[in-house]
């Protein structure tokens, strides 16, 4: 079995008066280098907010989350993205001021950003590589047609793929995807499934937030589920389709939905 | 005066504070950064060129430091001035948001303001620094407006060109997308406090120059010329303008310079007339600029040839 990449131990988030992530006595859970681990819960299970402290915008109130072993309590955001760590947000986040295309190359890890290289002009011939780059995620995610269009046209579901492709550029070790297929079409849908697959067989670590367990339980390794905060149950889809205790407080109500 | 004359000195104020407008507009507009204390950065510019350039101090001078240093040495030294002091004043607050970087660069301004003006020593306390060094226009064979006309505009086509660059770059783009979103930046990694702070002191250093050029044209530095009124000026010219580009900064700068320098060049018979024409060129001025904020000519004008 590979080794822990993520782990998250007895994490609680408290805000004023709520309690967010960490029920009982903290949340806890792993994920393992290549895994593909499926977050799921209802609303205000906490989910987002779990993103959220493993990748730097929040901080845990108590307990801690290291990545490949390195504690990241003193880190901010921007390093642990450095670190590898990629991540989409639930309300999807583009870059208006920039068109599509400029929206995925801001997202490279780019020797040539630099003031002093903007003011010697020696950056134009690495931009022309990143650009290839930049088209080549746009293709992976479908958006390829969309690469001179502004932000502002682009509908929902097309800006959570931007964010996606956005990530694709840095090519993760790990990425969070908040939410990916809501409010994406079908066939877009379609080409997320085949790209998850194919991050997954590359070995990227995936930890997917979703509410469409067939899309998620079909490409998932393993699932978390969370309520109040807390973990309510751990393991594979199938055994966690079947447990009594999901099935009751989750998948019960999500099914007559 | 002259008509000629007024365009001459329109231009040359006009362009040496349309430094600062752009520099004002990079940091606000591009930046999202609110700097209260552009008085300051320009002052020690001027402070920087007249201490590097003037002879030892003797007599009854107070001043400690006078290096006899060449013109362009003082002028380089502006600069870097400017620069230290951005970053002085920009790392502790950078990490801040807009609001609170508007006060703490006013309050850093108003700090700089009274140490010039009782720490002898370093500026001649209340009295300044007179008789600044300048080159001598004749060197280019023409007379001092005119060539200090010439260098002001020089100076800001220099600092839009400057700007131009920095912007047109991945650098640029990675300013637009901390000021966008900061949050979703980070997730790509860009750390934003850094990316400000680099933007606020490259953007001091035209400021700086300009400052050179200002101790140049008066050869006077004194605290009574760098107050928080320079910089409300300034800030009044980039409303003008609007702040989306940079032909707009300079068409805003040079309008309102225009304005007040036309209005002091009318002669009066009285001092009581020009009392009066002084109030009034205050009422006009407000109601001018409640007339461009609400119509924006400049920023149609400027967007109409930008596209
Ligand atoms: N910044 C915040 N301040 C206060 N409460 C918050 C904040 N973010 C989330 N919450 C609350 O925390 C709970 C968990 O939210 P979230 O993590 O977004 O849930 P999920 O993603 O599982 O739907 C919700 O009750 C939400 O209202
Ligand atoms: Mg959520």
């Amino acid at each position: 079995m590979s080794e822990i990449v993520l782990s998250v131990e007895k994490v609680v988030k408290q805000f004023t008066g709520l309690r967010a992530v960490g029920g009982a006595d903290g949340l806890s859970f792993s994920v393992r280098r290549g895994d593909f681990l499926g977050l799921i819960g209802p609303n205000g299970a906490g989910k987002s907010t779990t993103f959220n402290l493993i990748s730097g915008v929040l901080k845990p109130t108590e307990g801690k989350v290291s990545l490949n072993g390195t504690d990241l309590s003193g880190l901010r955001a921007q390093e642990i993205a450095g670190m590898g760590l990629g991540r989409t947000f639930q309300t999807p986040r583009a870059f208006p001021s920039l068109g599509v295309l400029d929206n995925i190359m801001v997202g490279a890890q780019n020797p040539n950003e630099g003031p002093i290289t903007a003011l010697l002009g020696s950056w134009r011939g690495g931009d022309a590589k990143l650009r290839e780059r930049a088209e080549s995620s746009l293709e992976r995610v479908g958006l390829i047609d969309r690469r001179h269009d502004l932000v502002a046209n682009l509908s929902g579901g097309e800006l959570r793929m931007l964010e996606v492709a956005r990530q694709l550029i840095r090519a993760p070790r790990i990425l969070l995807l908040d939410e990916p297929t809501a409010g994406v079409d079908p066939s877009l849908q379609v080409r997320l499934t085949g790209l998850l697959r194919d991050l997954h067989e590359a070995g990227t670590t995936l930890i997917v937030v979703e509410h469409n367990l067939t899309f998620l339980f079909d490409l998932a390794d393993r699932i978390v589920v969370l309520q109040n905060g807390g973990l309510l149950a751990e393991g594979e889809p199938e055994a966690v389709r079947r447990d009594p205790v999901v099935v009751s407080a989750y998948l019960g109500s999500e099914n007559e939905a | 005066m002259t008509f000629s004359s007024l365009i001459l000195t329109t231009l040359t104020f006009g362009a040496m504070f349309s430094v600062l407008t752009l520099s004002l507009n990079l940091q606000y507009a591009r930046g999202g950064m609110i700097n209260f204390g552009t008085v300051a950065y320009f002052a020690s510019g001027a402070y920087a060129y007249a201490i590097f350039t003037q002879d030892p101090p003797s007599g009854l001078d107070q001043y400690a430091f006078g290096l006899g240093l060449p013109w362009y040495v003082g002028f380089l030294a502006a600069g870097v001035a400017s620069l230290l002091f951005a970053l002085i004043t920009g790392w502790p607050t950078l990490r801040l948001r807009g609001e609170y970087l508007a006060l703490t660069t006013f309050a850093f301004a108003e700090v700089l303001h009274s140490f010039l003006l009782n720490e002898r020593r370093i500026g001649n306390g209340s009295v300044g620094l007179s008789n600044v060094e300048r080159p001598d226009p004749a060197l280019i064979g023409v007379n001092d407006m005119l060539a200090y006309a010439i260098a002001a505009v020089a100076l800001m086509l220099m600092t839009a060109f400057f700007f131009h660059r920095l912007l047109n770059s991945p650098f640029g783009r990675t300013v637009d997308a901390v000021h966008d979103d900061e949050t979703a930046a980070q997730a790509i990694g860009k750390d934003g406090a850094r990316i400000r702070l680099q933007v606020f002191v490259l953007s001091a250093i035209p400021i700086g120059f300009a400052g050179a050029l200002y101790a140049m044209i008066t050869t006077l530095v004194a605290p009574a010329m760098f107050t928080a009124e320079l910089t409300f000026f300034v800030w009044i010219a980039l409303a003008l303008g609007g702040q989306k580009t940079i032909l707009g900064a300079i068409l805003g700068t040079l309008a309102l310079v225009f304005f007040q320098e036309a209005v002091g060049a009318i002669p009066f018979e009285s001092v009581r007339a020009a009392q009066i024409a002084a109030s009034v060129e205050e009422v006009v001025t407000g109601i001018l600029f409640i007339i461009v904020l609400r119509w924006q000519p400049w920023e149609r004008f400027s967007r109409r040839t930008k596209a």
